[in-house]
């Protein structure tokens, strides 16, 4: 693994033009799209929050899901139950989060690959039965709906740009903890644990701090939904949104620091364009997803770095 | 509401026998799926599919032809026609992909459940099928003067049948021990000049043939449905797990550790039955991080 | 080959022009119909759906209501809240509908409750259960056109009082739905017989693949009656375990849908018999004039004999027909004044939307599971009917509720 710079200053100007298109794209479009790419940013967040313990920590994380759900949960029972202010909500939805990680990988850390993944399931499961069942706390299987948001950012484009702000803020500090000392141990972990045990790191803490920041993050992703549907409902913690989280990363491209960025924003926008024209959008999502299996096995992303001569960014193993 | 007091023992021991013929079915589907995951690497998301493939079928086949023979020529021929398909797709698309990732493989199984969840959907319509079973295994018999149905007695008898087929299929026979050594040691079974691409498609086909037995057992107890596969899926994988992967009594373990909390937890906790088989598998994993059987991994 | 193309292209282009240069009034009234269309769910949506389109096709084909044509789009939720909330979002922001039909499930059904209200559009629930979307949630926009758990709650209970059991259990889908008729029915009947006595509980997951052992737990318990609140998919298989065990011989069964056909139909000759049910919806009952030319029109069209959910989505198009009728207006605010408090003539009789709680306000009918010469699948018999006066939820709760 080499010594990388930050960023160069191509990819700060392309991210710079990036963020300027972004930041004007609501003037240009009609409501439904703001709403749609505010969604695949969230969407977007949730998939990099999981790839920092997937791609980066190789760790199963099977239910991250979850965190998603617990954040969301969190933000609207203190805001509607609590009756505190909502951006007390925004503040504390992650950080239940992290902690419910935390607790989780205390229990799971010492199990490897797959035994980790489902017994991650299995506790997150257990957590999903309780929000399932509480229906005088969380409401049970209908969910919360018309959770309060600050008035602030409850218009589209008020949520929309909240949305961008915080999605770029938390790409930023990612992309700083993966490139911190402790990222490269990370990753060192993820290539070699044995070695890396063997030179004196200790695996278990590490992969601890990972699962937390990965919560806390999967938790941001779940205050910003609520900040775009008003709504919290079970089904967000459930195991297939938690297994679609794990394609949206492999589609983009688990091995880059953006890809699943691009993998979540991807998954959001097929669903809504296939959707208009057929029921028959999940073959369709199907088959478009073999055909990238096939042709771009590092992912979407992956592939084109790799064409631009510059595959290996943050992260690439061996 | 003390819901205690009517736990009577012959209660208990009914309950026991109904957990048991749940367990044959879970045992017969993860099975299946154990032995793909153990010789291939394959965690194989589509096998819930292929067992709602294998119920749809029945359902056809026995209709079509009616009676008490129509589900037994299903019951033949649903398990072979699943296991084929499972067949074309491994030799068309499969063995080019052994090389990746698990979770590349994964992904693919993933997308393959997409796809035949719509297949599903374009051949058998989105109603719900409903098939009887056979005349002779209707109704219930009485044990210890709680009904007992007759279905379930005929699941309790071909759980064991098929536990120890599978056993000497993957014991007695040749291919069966080459399929354990590839499980093993894939480029030792190589070098031996044994063909292991097709000793895969073997396993695969297998694996996959059981998915679809399970789904034609099954087909007579319950509706036939789009949605089947997500409901056995999760199960299958957890049951795998907690039995270690690849192994095939911890298959059978598992299952009866699923369907036995399961049916005992609703006689004694029924309203919390819902969470039984989740707190099984924590447990189990707590003090048993490799499950309970030898892995093959 | 060229030049043809260039040719159908143009006179497709007059065309649309002469028919835009039409009357100035004329536009098409856009509907959004947006429910799980796939899956198990679909037995009773799809009839939803059928129904609908078939009185607006009607409408259409005469010309619309005075020049204006009814367009209908749909959306497969997948029985996915998360899915459903952006399709919705999709059909209101960019397809421009005037009003949402649809979905089975409730919490889909209360997260669009509040979205419709939210963006002032009209929305017609069709098919859940759930008391929350004309009670406590209710609001201007959202109209529930299915009879839901409050008022089947009630309606069993005042059947059961009149049946001498006193020792019952309750069993069913471990969600909202179960626990709200369970519950519902329960609450009623100690009301009504302050005798009664429960027994104990269990409740499964939705989509439980075998209810052998739920069924034998509850037989040790050795109550006078039993009932299940169990729905949509699992009420199949449920059914064909009691038939299994003789559950429905040794201890009788109140099921809510149990004698619906969408029930019946798939476990055919082989369903439990003595099963006491309720639905809003026979195809045999009434037999009045309205029911048979229902009946008939619905199974010319589609091959298929109705089930309750044409019926809703029959009622649904309705009002929605005639309230465009009477205002003679495109506008959504007028479009509620009319709706609301509209009274139409359906094939179970008349049934009014209640103006108060927009609740539609259809007889539920009580029978007992039989086999029948003329079918290939059971029927309700001893059909009596409770009156929706005797049903409907009380509207100073929900006053109360919504006040909180």
């Amino acid at each position: 693994m080499h010594q990388q710079k930050l960023l160069g200053s191509r990819s700060l100007i392309l991210v710079a033009l990036l963020l300027a298109a972004l930041a004007l794209f609501p003037a240009m479009v009609s409501r439904y799209y703001i709403y749609l790419v505010a969604l695949m940013m969230v969407t977007g967040l949730l998939a990099t929050s999981l790839n920092m313990v997937l791609g980066f920590g190789g760790m199963y994380q099977f239910n991250h899901a979850v965190f998603y759900g617990v954040g969301a949960y969190a933000a609207a029972l203190l805001t509607v139950r609590g009756g505190v202010n909502p951006w007390w909500g925004y503040l504390l939805g992650p950080v239940v989060a992290a902690a419910l990680s935390l607790l989780m990988g205390l229990i799971c850390v010492r199990l490897s690959k797959l035994y980790f993944g489902m017994l991650q399931i299995s506790l997150g499961s257990l957590v999903w039965a309780v929000v399932f069942r509480w229906y005088s706390f969380t409401g049970g299987d209908d969910g919360m709906h018309g959770v309060p948001v600050p008035p602030l950012i409850s218009s589209i484009d008020g949520a929309y740009y909240f949305v961008l702000i915080v999605t770029v803020v938390c790409l930023a500090v990612m992309y700083l903890i993966v490139n911190s000392p402790f990222g490269r141990v990370f990753e060192s972990i993820r290539d070699n644990p044995e070695r890396a045990e063997a030179i004196g790191v200790n695996v278990r803490l590490h992969q601890l701090i990972g699962l937390v920041i990965a919560g806390f993050f999967g938790g941001v992703a779940g205050t910003l939904f609520v900040t775009v549907e008003g709504s919290v409902f079970p089904d967000m913690l459930f195991w297939t949104l938690s297994l679609e989280v794990i394609i949206m990363c492999l589609l983009g491209g688990w091995f880059t620091f953006l890809g699943p960025m691009l993998g979540g924003g991807m998954v959001v926008a097929l669903r809504a364009v296939v959707g208009i024209y057929t029921d028959y959008w999940t073959m369709v999502l199907g088959i478009i997803l073999m055909l990238l299996i096939f042709f771009l096995p590092q992912g979407v992303l992956g592939f084109f770095l790799a064409r631009l001569g510059r595959g290996r960014t943050a992260g690439e193993g061996d | 509401m003390d819901s205690a007091s009517h736990i009577t023992l012959a209660a208990l021991g009914q309950q026991l026998l109904v957990g048991l013929s749940r367990t044959t079915i879970l045992f017969i589907v993860s099975s299946g799926l154990s032995l793909i995951l153990g010789v291939l690497r394959i965690p194989n998301v589509s096998h819930g599919s292929l067992y709602m493939i294998g119920a749809f079928v029945t359902y056809s086949v026995a209709t079509f032809i009616g009676g008490q023979t129509g589900f037994w020529v299903a019951l033949a021929v649903a398990p072979v026609a699943v296991g084929l398909l499972a067949l074309a797709v491994e030799r068309g698309i499969f063995c080019h992909l052994y090389e990746r990732e698990h979770l590349m493989l994964l992904l693919f199984t993933f997308s393959l459940m997409l796809v035949l969840g719509d297949v599903v959907k374009l051949i058998w319509g989105s109603d719900y099928r409903s098939l009887s079973a056979p005349p002779m295994m209707q109704g219930s018999f009485s044990l210890g003067g709680m009904p007992f149905p007759r279905y379930n007695l005929f699941l309790l008898i071909m759980g064991p049948l098929v536990a120890v087929g599978l056993w000497a299929l993957t014991n007695k026979t040749k291919i069966g021990k080459i399929a354990r050594a590839a499980a093993v040691d894939r480029e030792m079974v190589a070098a031996m000049g044994i063909n292991v691409s097709w000793v895969f498609a073997f396993v695969f086909c297998l694996g996959c043939l059981m998915a679809g037995l399970g789904g034609a057992l099954v087909a007579p107890t319950q509706n036939i449905t789009q949605g089947m596969d997500h409901a056995i899926i999760m199960e299958a994988f957890l049951i795998v797990i907690i039995g270690g992967l690849g192994n095939m009594w911890g298959a059978l373990l598992g299952a009866a550790i699923f369907g036995i909390t399961d049916s005992i937890g609703i006689l004694v906790w029924p309203q919390f039955a819902i969470v039984f088989p989740y707190v099984a598998v924590t447990i189990v994993l707590v003090f048993r991080p490799k499950g309970l059987l030898k892995s093959t991994w | 080959m060229k030049s043809k193309l260039w040719l159908l292209l143009a006179l497709t282009a007059a065309l649309g022009l002469a028919l835009g240069a039409g009357p100035a009034m004329a536009k098409t009234i856009k509907i959004g119909l947006i429910d799980c269309y796939s899956g198990p769910p679909s037995t009773y949506t799809n009839d939803v759906r059928d129904a609908f389109k078939l009185q607006m096709d009607k409408v259409n084909a005469k010309g619309g209501v005075w020049g204006n044509k009814f367009e209908i789009v749909t959306r497969d939720t997948k029985f996915k809240v998360d899915l459903g909330l952006s399709q919705a979002k999709e059909l209101i922001m960019r397809e421009n509908v005037s009003m949402l039909v649809g979905t089975i499930n409730s919490a889909l059904a209360l997260a669009l409750a509040d979205l419709c209200q939210r963006e002032k559009i009209p929305f017609f629930a069709t098919f859940s259960k759930s008391a929350k979307i004309s009670g406590e949630k209710g609001n201007r926009y959202v109209f529930q056109i299915t009879e839901n758990t409050a008022m089947i709650g009630k309606a069993a209970a005042a059947g059961l009082a009149k049946k001498p059991y006193v020792k019952y259990w309750i069993a069913g889908d471990d969600y909202e739905y179960g626990h709200a008729v369970g519950m519902g029915v329960w609450n009623h009947l100690k009301k009504l017989k302050p005798e009664v006595q429960l027994l104990g509980q269990s409740w499964w997951k939705v989509g439980e693949p075998d209810f052998t052992p739920y069924i034998t737990a509850i037989l040790a318990a050795k109550p006078d009656a039993v009932i299940v609140a169990t729905g949509g998919r699992d009420c199949v298989p449920f059914l064909k375990a009691a038939q299994a065990t003789g559950f429905n011989k040794k201890v009788p069964f109140f099921m809510h849908t149990a004698a619906e056909l969408a029930t019946l139909r798939p476990v055919g000759k082989n369903a439990p018999e003595g099963v006491l049910g309720t639905s809003n919806y026979f195809f045999y009952h009434p037999q009045s004039a309205a029911n048979i030319a229902f009946v008939k029109e619905f199974q010319d069209a589609y091959k298929r004999l109705p089930t309750v959910g044409a019926l809703y989505g029959y009622i649904t198009a309705q009002l929605i027909i005639q309230a465009y009728q009477k205002t003679k207006s495109l506008d959504t605010e007028k479009f509620i004044d009319a709706v609301e408090g509209l009274t139409v003539q359906t094939p179970v009789g008349p049934v009014k939307l209640r103006p108060e709680d927009h609740q539609a306000l259809l007889p539920m009918y009580m029978g007992v599971t039989k086999k029948s010469p003329k079918y290939d699948f059971l029927v309700a018999d001893g059909i009596v009917t409770i009156s929706p006066e005797e049903a409907a939820p009380d509207l100073d709760e929900i006053k109360k509720a919504r006040g909180k």
